[in-house]
């Protein structure tokens, strides 16, 4: 039963280092300083008779006074005329849409607090991740401009109208051109007003440029099939993944439509089946989806095109020249994925991440011999995330420096901060006349620009998204613009000429066009939120493969520009992104789910690479780019990163963004370069000792379970025979015995199931339980002080596997050249709500107490802050209030004022500082979804009560219901023989069940 | 105290009642005044006023400026009579554009003619002055219904002013004795030490003091006379139980929803269906007084009270629009929850069935709201652990009771037994 594999959370785990080993023995950092009173002046010195009475009198006048105040009065100020919709106490839902995913917009009393995955969106490019989830808190950002600006002075919109339209005529009668710079635009009502902006004024162009860009896949399909799209992926329909880099289930593309169609072969449900994909990942980072993987190989970016050389030879039986020739581990490993391609033939799906041109159209080649098109990828109904086109852009800025444009837009778009060269966007800006921004805030674009005409934000808008072929989504207002901001698109239309609101607008493009001839109303649509139109059948494509020898050479030429001492590979985080929501606190506080790193980017090296470069942990290190930009970045060593490469997050290092997001880490999208027309992120750089240290808030061995058995990990061979392999219920063999009397639970009792084979650590829970439980952003510093509030956290454990032998010793693991081969293992910890929790018994006030549902409550006007229950707690989830961190000026990130508190949810107090607090499974949402129940006079059903983490999760990892229930979700999910219950040999009798995590391996 | 005041307001209500009947009785002109005045409030007022225009024109005067017959044919059915093509009612149409006489099929004759005789009263009752105005019944139901306070006030006057005289006899009977016992020197024995009577008190006390048993005694009762009095004193901090702020507009629960009958859930719907019972916006406010101005209290002037909920909402009662320059009204918050401490009205409201008045008192007889109940954690747990769970016809609780039946055989089920009692069913 019990596993000897070594789990470890960070290297200073594994090599048991002293501030490990002294940090580890307590639950918090800073011990409070009892004995050194108690040994020092403190009680042994004498206080005279007379200086006790003094402090005692002074002290008894001082509270007295304190105390003197008057019963505050307090107003309860009711609507003048209340709207009809609205109840106060009760919320209202709304069907919106962020970045094509569609969502139910929670608001209280007219504002919103939380977004969640529209449920009758299921399979449609819906969930919700850490960024959308985090996005309702942009809304509230102090940060924003307040109107419209001109010249860096505050303008009326009247004033500021008049500017732009004499700039736009001016510009129009003598010819010159006028240009709208976007990040991908595809709202249909969005193209449809640029298009009357474009009737008005013939000479205006709609250029989309995306800071992560995937042009190259466009590019790539545009030679092999003629269809300049990105592909909808189907990794549903794939029995055998092979990523080569692409991060698919986190950053790349639409990672949580990925992860929903992952999970559908990996979760409890299919594994009951009998079935479970294989998934190969290759790559030179760890990535999210790298963790998640079956098999993962390291391999440095320049080999990822050679490798597909190798794999297209090997699956063709053709010999196209510049096949992978270092790297023997990749080698061997690449002759097992080809056999394993070949027998999944139209149930297998090959991803780069790569946005080389030739790369992409080698991988198409490899997918059209593996016959995916069709089943796997899908080219008819493509995706419309990402149409930005690099080289579109770097024509614009050739145009204005011929001096051919006189005005431009920028709508959503940011080159300044994120475009590689933007020495050479300020000298072509220099050169247009009028240059106008639509940013909500002075970024670093805007900041440099004539005019800034502020964009509501999308839950002030009216708009529309088509994600993909067929699937529209609308975005809908749940609040009334807090700013005197307004929608660019009404903006550009009233350029235009247009009398029309873009509310109008909006429902007229519907009705014309998207509903036409469909049994809808615009009012259906806001009821639902999107229309889907199904999918159009496939059609066949035929690849001419005898353009492969040249794609060949030029991937042999472009790794062969990449193949230096060190190799930059340059990656969105999981959390930040591209950096848009920059300012958004609760995405820097999330820890990366594979470094547990928050507030920072780093440059992320092997930890043997690492000593060969002379650095250690906490070191800095200058990245010197072939450019000769150069940044400072502390180093992380990263167990599973390829030797000789460093990667390097974008999306950080934003200069004007607000007042939490500025000068956190560096900015690294001047890394990039362009090659052949295509922005590549991977690229090359000198590393150098920087002198100095700096130590990163990482909360990877904070919680640390001190080497217990937690995991339970098992392969799907081993599954196959025993469903139950290593699992192991200590109850199956042992008696359980009860000090106390039991617990009676006869109506409810809640508990949770996780599998941690639909686990893939994304994050996405951890925010929707911040803003769902107003739990408190404490900044870096207090991060480092291992404070951080989290009620949810995401355990990383790694794991050492070579050569078939699971590394178990330190003496072992000391003898490895490299750390490239980790497996790594996301286990989500909350409170357990234990029958026989650790945490009351020695709570001197009872403010912790176990409840006839089965839950751990805790009351948090009794608490006193003895801190006693979080030194007793086994799974170190309970957190503690150092300070009132919603009303101090030392953490002023983002709560501190009353602005940016309407985030709050006013079901769930804000707890003070002094008093301990931890997840009590929403109880706010099982109190209400009984009440709705007790209203209606029904039984309570299984579903009506959903967790802000449950709902936020996609892979539907996390199962919440009453076990007391035996048709519930969870009841039936518990019965599963991969149940097993962390540390159940200390009879605790915790309410969560884990399920193990099963791996589909080689040696099956 | 305010047991007696019920008392007395439940004999009272009789006697007013039979009061209200032999007044009644004595006049059938009234009779017919009173009929007409309550098919008025339910059927006319709200577009017509006895005195000034409303939505339909003026009705002081209709008995001299129209004939009977025309009027009683008008009322019943107006819209016919428009139709047929009558010239008065052709011209009162064109007056009137957007608000059509309706028909009042279900009016028999005699109540038709009764609303004439209310209106004709009320202009009499006008032209005698506001000084005449309050009829005898008036009086007595208001005398009757008096408040308990001034009950209270007189009684405790009468007590202290018993409590004088008493005192005032018992001196003199003192001083009688005195003197005769002076002029009866001979009379008395000399006591027995010659020390005058100050001195033996100071003795006296000496003497007592020395006795260590009677001074810890005393000590000790002070102690405890102290102890309870602080300890009482602490567990009402912030408790604020009676607290009576001065609201920015002198609303009255007890006409309406005493007298008038108004039922909570119009004003407070939020009370059934949400955490919040919700203060009334504005606009709730006038769907009764667009109409409803108070005016015939106020010598046919608005009532400076809705006047506020008028300037509230800039609200012109003369061209009835509303304005821009709207103000909220600024109420000031009686029963004050702690934040930690969560509350849902519709829990106790809609599913237990708990009245209104269980919690917040007689609302009905309150002139200006107050705190009724201490809102203390212990008064919270006092009724959870008594109150049944009001399971009957809920399903939801079928299969929770039924568990518990098997526990608990026989006994009822409290709230308590439910978890009513647990620290995260209120602090989350």
């Amino acid at each position: 039963m019990d596993s000897n594999k070594k789990y470890w959370k960070g290297l200073e785990e594994l090599q048991q280092t002293p501030a490990f080993v002294k940090q580890s023995k307590g639950e918090f950092a800073e011990p409070v300083p009892v004995e050194d009173v108690l040994n020092e002046a403190g009680l042994s010195t004498k206080t005279p008779r007379r200086d006790f009475l003094k402090a005692l009198g002074f002290g008894l006048g001082a509270v007295t006074l304190a105390a003197c105040n008057r019963t505050p009065v307090h107003k309860a100020v009711p609507y003048l005329i209340k709207p009809e919709e609205v109840t106060p106490g009760i919320p209202n839902f709304y069907a919106s849409s962020f970045k094509g995913q569609s969502v139910l917009v929670r608001t209280r009393e007219g504002r919103p607090i939380l977004l969640e995955a529209n449920p009758s969106a299921v399979g449609l490019n819906c969930g919700t991740d850490a960024s959308t989830q985090a996005a309702v808190l942009d809304l509230y950002d102090m940060s924003k401009l307040k109107g419209p600006k001109f010249n860096g002075a505050d303008i009326s919109w009247d004033e500021l109208d008049t500017h732009v339209v004499t700039a736009l005529n001016a510009a129009a009668a003598a010819g010159k051109q006028i240009r709208i710079v976007s990040s991908t635009i595809n709202s249909p009502s969005a193209i449809a007003a640029i298009a009357r902006f474009t009737e008005k004024y013939p000479t205006a162009r709609l250029v989309e440029v995306d800071a992560v860009s995937y042009s190259g896949i466009i590019k790539a399909n545009q030679n092999s099939f003629g269809k300049a799209v990105v592909p909808h992926y189907r990794f549903d329909n794939a029995d055998v993944i092979v990523s080569v880099a692409a991060d698919f289930l986190g950053t790349w593309l639409d990672g949580e439509e990925h992860t929903q169609q992952y999970i559908s072969n990996r979760d409890y449900k299919s594994l009951k089946n009998g079935k479970m994909s294989r998934h190969i990942q290759f790559e030179g980072g760890m990535s999210l989806t790298g963790t998640n993987a079956d098999v993962r190989v390291a391999i440095k970016p320049s080999e990822e095109g050679p490798l597909l050389i190798a794999l297209y030879n090997a699956i063709t039986g053709s010999s196209l020249s510049g096949a992978l020739s270092t790297n023997q581990k990749a080698q061997t490993a690449l002759k097992l994925v080809a056999q394993e391609l070949q027998q999944a033939r139209g149930r297998a799906v090959v991803v780069a991440g790569s946005n080389d041109t030739a790369i992409q159209t080698l991988t198409n080649a490899i997918n059209v011999a593996l016959q995916s098109y069709g089943s796997t990828i899908d080219l008819d109904n493509p995706s419309y995330r990402y149409k930005g086109n690099d080289e579109a852009f770097a024509a614009f800025l050739a145009e204005a420096n011929r001096g051919d444009v006189d005005v431009v837009f920028f709508l959503d778009s940011n080159p300044l901060y994120d475009y590689p060269d933007a020495g050479a966007v300020k000298e072509a800006l220099g050169k247009i006349k009028f240059k106008l921004s639509f940013a909500d805030r002075e970024d670093e674009t805007a900041s440099e620009l004539d005019a800034i005409a502020p964009n509501h934000n999308f839950l002030e808008s009216w708009g529309d998204a088509n994600p993909r072929g067929g699937y529209y989504t609308i975005v809908q207002p749940t609040i009334n613009p807090v700013f005197n901001t307004r929608q660019a698109e009404h903006s550009l239309l009233l350029w235009a000429g247009e009398k029309t609101d873009y509310y109008t607008f909006v429902k007229q493009n519907w009705e014309q066009h998207i509903l036409a001839g469909s049994s809808k109303t615009w009012k259906d649509v806001l009821q639902t939120g999107f229309e889907y139109k199904g999918d159009q059948p496939a059609s066949a494509y035929s690849f001419d493969f005898g353009t492969l020898e040249a794609v060949a050479g030029a991937i042999a030429a472009g790794s062969k520009t990449l193949a230096k001492d060190v190799e930059v590979q340059l990656y969105q985080s999981v959390a930040l992104k591209d950096g848009k929501q920059g300012n958004n606190a609760y995405l820097h506080e999330l820890p990366d789910p594979v470094s547990k790193v928050t507030w920072d980017n780093y440059a992320a090296l092997n930890p043997k690479f690492a000593e060969s470069l002379g650095l250690g942990e906490n070191s800095l290190v200058e990245v010197e780019a072939e450019n000769g930009y150069k940044i400072t970045l502390p180093v992380l060593m990263q167990p599973g990163q390829a030797m000789g490469t460093v990667s390097i997050a974008v999306g950080y290092g934003r200069t004007k963004v607000g007042k939490a997001g500025n000068n956190v880490g560096q900015n690294a999208y001047p890394l990039a370069k362009l090659v052949n027309g295509t922005l590549q992120f991977n690229t090359t750089a000198k590393l150098t000792k920087a002198s100095g240290r700096y130590e990163l808030a990482q909360t990877q061995t904070h919680h640390t379970i001190e080497g217990r058995n937690v995991i339970r990990e098992t392969t799907f061979a081993k599954y196959k025979e025993n469903p139950g392999h290593n699992a192991g219920r200590w109850t199956d063999k042992h008696k359980t015995y009860d000090l106390w009397n039991k617990y009676e639970q006869p109506g409810h009792k809640w508990v949770m199931a996780i599998d941690l084979n639909a686990c893939t650590g994304c994050g996405s829970c951890i925010v929707a339980c911040n803003i769902e439980n107003n739990i408190p952003v404490v900044g870096r510093d207090e991060v480092r002080r291992r404070r951080e509030m989290h009620w949810l956290r995401i355990d990383r454990y790694y794991a050492i596997e070579q050569g078939g032998a699971s590394y178990t010793k330190e003496d072992d693991i000391a003898k490895l050249e490299d750390f490239e081969n980790v497996s790594v293992v996301h286990q989500p910890m909350t409170c357990q709500h234990c029958e026989h929790a650790p945490c009351e018994t020695v709570c001197p006030v009872l403010a912790t107490v176990h409840s006839s549902e089965g839950l751990n409550h805790m009351a948090y006007n009794r608490c006193f802050g003895t801190r006693y229950c979080a030194n007793n707690c086994p799974y170190k989830v309970r957190r503690f209030n150092w300070f009132n961190y919603w009303n101090d000026s030392r953490f002023d990130n983002y709560l501190n004022n009353e602005f940016t508190q309407l985030v709050l949810n006013p079901d769930v107090v804000s707890r003070s500082r002094g008093v301990m607090e931890k997840c009590t499974m929403c109880i706010q949402r099982i109190q209400a979804g009984k009440l709705k129940a007790k209203m209606e006079k029904r039984p309570l059903k299984d579903g009506d009560i959903k967790l802000a983490c449950s709902s936020a999760c996609s892979a539907n990892a996390i199962i919440f219901g009453d076990a007391n229930d035996p048709n519930s979700e969870v009841s039936k999910a518990l019965k599963n023989e991969r149940v097993y219950y962390v540390l159940e040999e200390i009879n605790v009798q915790p309410g969560i069940g884990y399920m193990t995590k099963v791996r589909n391996t080689y040696e099956a | 105290m305010r047991n007696i005041s019920l008392v007395f307001g439940r004999i009272a209500k009789p006697i007013s009642v039979a009061l209200v009947l032999l007044f009644v009785a004595s006049s059938l002109q009234a009779q017919d005044a009173k009929e007409g005045e309550s098919i008025f409030r339910s059927n006319c007022s709200s577009c017509h006023r006895v005195f000034g225009k409303f939505l339909g024109p003026e009705l002081a005067g209709i008995n001299e400026r129209r004939e009977e017959a025309w009027l009683l044919k008008w009322i019943h059915n107006a819209p016919a009579m428009i139709a047929a093509g009558d010239p008065i009612a052709k011209e009162l149409d064109a007056q009137y554009p957007n608000a059509t006489m309706s028909a009042f099929p279900q009016l028999s004759e005699d109540q038709i003619k009764s609303v004439l005789a209310y209106i004709k009263s009320e202009e009499e009752k006008s032209a005698a002055g506001a000084a005449d105005g309050g009829t005898g019944a008036d009086g007595g139901a208001g005398g009757a219904s008096g408040d308990a306070s001034s009950f209270m006030i007189v009684g405790l006057i009468a007590v202290i002013a018993l409590a004088l005289v008493v005192i005032l006899v018992l001196n003199k009977v003192i001083r009688t004795l005195e003197r005769v016992i002076t002029n009866n020197k001979d009379l008395i024995p000399e006591p027995v030490l010659d020390q005058t009577p100050g001195k033996d008190y100071a003795a006296k006390f000496r003497k007592l003091a020395k006795n260590k048993k009677l001074v810890f005694f005393a000590v000790l009762m002070l102690v405890v006379f102290l102890a309870s009095a602080g300890w009482k004193t602490l567990w009402n901090v912030g408790v604020h139980e009676g607290y009576q702020p001065v609201q920015p507009i002198k609303f009255s629960h007890q006409l309406h929803a005493g007298v008038n009958q108004i039922d909570c859930q119009y004003c407070h719907g939020g009370a059934y269906k949400s955490k919040n019972a919700s203060i009334p916006s504005a606009n709730v406010c006038m769907n009764c007084h667009k109409a409803v101005t108070g005016s015939d209290k106020y010598d046919g002037q608005l009532s400076p009270e809705i006047a506020k909920i008028y300037r509230a909402l800039d609200y012109n009662p003369e061209t009835m629009e509303y304005g821009t320059n709207q103000r909220p009204i600024e109420w000031v918050r009686i029963h004050n929850l702690p934040d930690f401490a969560y509350f849902n009205h519709s829990q106790h409201v809609a599913v237990a069935g708990v009245e209104c008045q269980t919690c917040h008192g007689p609302i009905e007889t309150m002139e200006e709201v107050y705190q009724y109940s201490p809102l203390t954690m212990k008064w919270c747990v006092d009724c959870h652990q008594e109150t049944e769970v009001n399971h009957k016809g809920n399903a939801y609780y079928d299969e929770l009771i039924a568990a518990h039946e098997k526990l608990k055989k026989g006994e009822k089920i409290t709230a308590a037994m439910l978890g009513g009692l647990e620290c995260g069913k209120c602090h989350y």
